[in-house]
């Protein structure tokens, strides 16, 4: 079978790519990116300021002492650094697909390997397209849309926060409209099919961002909220489906999917429980329905709860059925941070890693229940299910933990310490007083502590004060002003390390990239199959679990990592 | 009406089918008529991985083989079915699978086998079990070269 298909598209999403990357390097689009990207825009128009009354200034005293005027150059803004990073993208990936794109009319394919990685090129090129597009021109239009609706007092709040309409449900929704309505073309379906591989990266690279602490701390919780949660809801759907008498294989793949992971549990149960059709059929179109509706519901209930990232990543990684949702909702949720991320995917790879041991006790209740059952290898089973991308997410954290790539002490929090934190980042007197201000707003002892010490020391000094605080910045309360200057303490007293700041960035491309990618495996028609015994049994369980899982997060889990 | 020589009968095993098959059989005359059994298996199908990515490949696989080889054994004992069926009423038997929208391979396949009647089941009941793939009654009345009956 031939995979590449003829087709100039590839080419064309290069040359386009290209006239992006020459209209920013030119500024003839800077009209349009300083509406687009407003707060980098405002924040250009200070270093331009800045910059002429210092040239004024030298060249006054240049002036005053008869020596030529001073060659200054102005420093770089974030919006002139935002419109170069679209520019280098754009160029780099622009080049390669025109490249490509000339060897796919050019070559006549034979079946092969060539073929095969030369067909998902075209695809990984439109996915890729649609990212830029929805994380360079929508988010922002959605941002600024939602603020002016909100300004001009059509209504009275943010639509595009309350509903996230960022770079993630963009692209995802996108995604879902392009599979359902107008089709993925087919000279794409090869490269479009490779979006999970974009998602394992992104959690291997991921594995890097987490310290010995963090992971100790959000594994013990995850382990604990996902063996109750998946062990009850597993045992939850084997009892009511066998009340239910919905027949052993649809109460067996069932109980996987609302269960662990949602439709990859579903995929990795059916064989061994021997799943008909339209068990499969029933089964992954309500686990789809119930993940897709999730991911929207979940982080409007995280906004009104106010909760912080490790209580929405510890809520979205246990309630949310299907494990793709879980990284969107996180996304969704926290977009410019990875906070929430880091939390929710330590909640899926848990599960993940409960996955072959569900598998295997489904395998054996089946072969107990079922007449006539063939049996299976169990030790077989483990071995096949394990996820390998965990071994990489686990090399990234070791590599991580020898320092590799973070600034020595980084962990240990170095700039808790005084000598480290240069004057400049110190709190000023403004905003000492607007703190002074806030205090009788905070009431908990602990955060009340927190905010003297900060007062008395200018900066943080410990990473409890900075979890205590983190609180303390989220009342709806608080003054701007000592909000930011909470923040700006946070900021001095962490420091990423040029790598981790890249890996960061690659990390939000990757799941865009991975998630637009899955939106397009989403279809109606699967979706459109739920229906049965399992859209009973799976939204009632699915229900409890979500509100469950709600109440002992609001109740037991802190922000303490 | 003259009996059709060549009679295309939709049918997949649900209640609706069986209904169309009835039918079928009244308007078909033995020794004249063939019965062409038309199965299509859904294109939806092509979606039931849905949005997984955290299994290996080789789950993937698993699945894949155990879905199609689940689908390929309902087909076969359909069509052992439906063939012993045609035999006991001296009915000639074909059948025909094809993978994609039901309308437009009903469409293909119509053409194909040169039907002369085509018949398929009614649309399935609300509460009815089964597959959400509603056949496109106007696509396929449409595109027939043939009268179409729809069992009731």
């Amino acid at each position: 079978m031939i995979y590449t298909k003829k087709s100039p598209a590839l080419l064309i999403i290069g040359v386009l790519m290209l006239c992006w990357g020459w209209l920013n390097t030119g500024g003839m689009v800077d009209g349009m990116q300083s509406w687009l990207q407003r707060s980098a825009y405002s924040d250009h128009l200070k270093v331009k300021e800045k910059f002429e009354a210092e040239l004024r200034v030298a060249t006054e005293v240049a002036k005053a002492e008869g020596k030529p005027a001073p060659q200054m150059s102005m420093p770089k803004s974030k919006f002139d650094k935002a419109k170069a990073g679209q520019a280098r993208l754009a160029y780099i990936f622009g080049s390669a697909f025109v490249l490509f794109g000339l060897i796919v009319l050019a070559w006549r394919p034979k079946e092969g390997n060539v073929d095969y990685y030369l067909s998902v090129v075209p695809g990984f090129a439109f996915v890729f397209s649609i990212a830029c597009a929805v994380r360079w021109w929508l988010d922002p239009v959605f941002a600024n849309w939602g603020a002016m609706v909100k300004s001009s007092g059509t209504l009275s709040w943010d639509f595009a926060k309350i509903f996230n309409l960022n770079y993630v449900v963009l692209g995802i929704v996108i995604g879902i409209v392009i599979a359902n309505v107008t089709r993925i073309p087919a000279w794409a379906a090869s490269g479009v099919r490779t979006a999970r591989l974009f998602l394992k990266t992104g959690v291997i690279l991921l594995g890097a961002l987490y310290s010995a602490t963090e992971l100790a701390q959000l594994g013990a919780l995850s382990v604990v909220m996902i063996g109750i949660f998946v062990l009850g809801s597993v045992w939850l759907v084997l009892i009511m489906g066998r009340r239910m008498e919905a027949g052993n294989s649809m109460t067996g793949i069932l109980s996987a999917g609302v269960g662990v992971c949602g439709v990859s549990a579903a995929v990795a149960a059916a064989p061994v429980v021997q799943a008909r059709p339209i068990d499969i059929a029933y089964t992954i179109g309500t686990i789809l329905l119930w993940g897709v509706g999730c991911m929207f519901i979940f982080p409007t209930i995280g906004q009104m709860f106010g909760m912080g990232p490790v209580q929405f990543g510890a809520w979205a990684g246990t309630g949310i059925l299907n494990s793709a949702q879980v990284a969107g909702a996180a996304l969704a949720y926290d977009p410019t941070g990875i906070e929430t991320l880091k939390v929710a995917e330590i909640f899926n790879i848990t599960r993940v890693l409960f996955l072959p041991i569900i598998v295997v006790w489904l395998a054996a209740w089946y072969v107990k229940h079922e007449e006539g059952a063939e049996r299976v290898a169990l030790g077989e089973v483990l071995y096949s299910k394990f996820p390998v991308f965990v071994i990489g997410f686990l090399l990234m954290f070791l590599l991580s933990s020898t320092g590799m790539f973070t600034p020595a002490g980084h962990y240990q929090g170095k700039y808790f310490s005084g000598e480290q934190v240069k004057e400049d980042n110190l709190l000023r007197p403004k905003e000492l007083r607007a703190l002074e201000a806030s205090l009788p707003v905070v009431k908990e002892a602990v955060q009340a502590q927190a905010l003297k010490e900060l007062i008395e020391k200018r900066k943080l000094s410990s990473r409890a004060q900075d979890d205590s605080l983190k609180y303390v910045a989220r009342l709806k309360e608080l003054d701007p002003l000592a909000k930011a200057a909470i923040e700006k303490a946070s900021k001095a007293a962490w420091h990423d390390s040029r790598i981790i700041g890249a890996f960061r960035d690659w990390l939000a491309w990757l799941f865009s990239i991975g998630l637009t990618g899955l939106g397009m495996q989403i279809t109606a028609k699967t979706i459109k199959q739920a229906g049965g015994k399992p859209l009973i049994i799976g939204g009632i369980v699915g229900t409890i679990k979500a509100v469950g899982s709600l109440i002992v997060v609001l109740l037991f889990v802190r922000e303490f990592v | 009406m003259k009996p059709p020589r060549i009679l295309l009968l939709g049918h997949h095993g649900t209640p609706g089918a069986a209904r169309a098959e009835a039918l079928a059989f009244e308007v078909a005359l033995p020794g004249v008529t063939t019965v062409v059994h038309a199965l299509v298996v859904p294109d939806f199908w092509d979606g039931m991985q849905g949005d997984d990515w955290l299994n290996n490949a080789s789950t993937r696989d698993d699945f894949a083989r155990h879905l199609e080889g689940q689908i390929a054994a309902e087909t076969r004992q359909q069509i052992e079915v439906l063939k012993a069926r045609c035999a006991a009423r001296g009915l000639g038997y074909q059948s025909l699978v094809a993978f994609g929208d039901p309308a437009e391979k009903l469409l293909a396949m119509a053409q194909e086998s040169g039907a002369e009647l085509v018949v398929i089941g009614p649309p399935r009941a609300k509460g009815e079990p089964g597959y959400r793939s509603r056949m496109k009654l106007e696509t396929l009345a449409q595109g027939l070269a043939c009268p179409l009956l729809i069992a009731r």
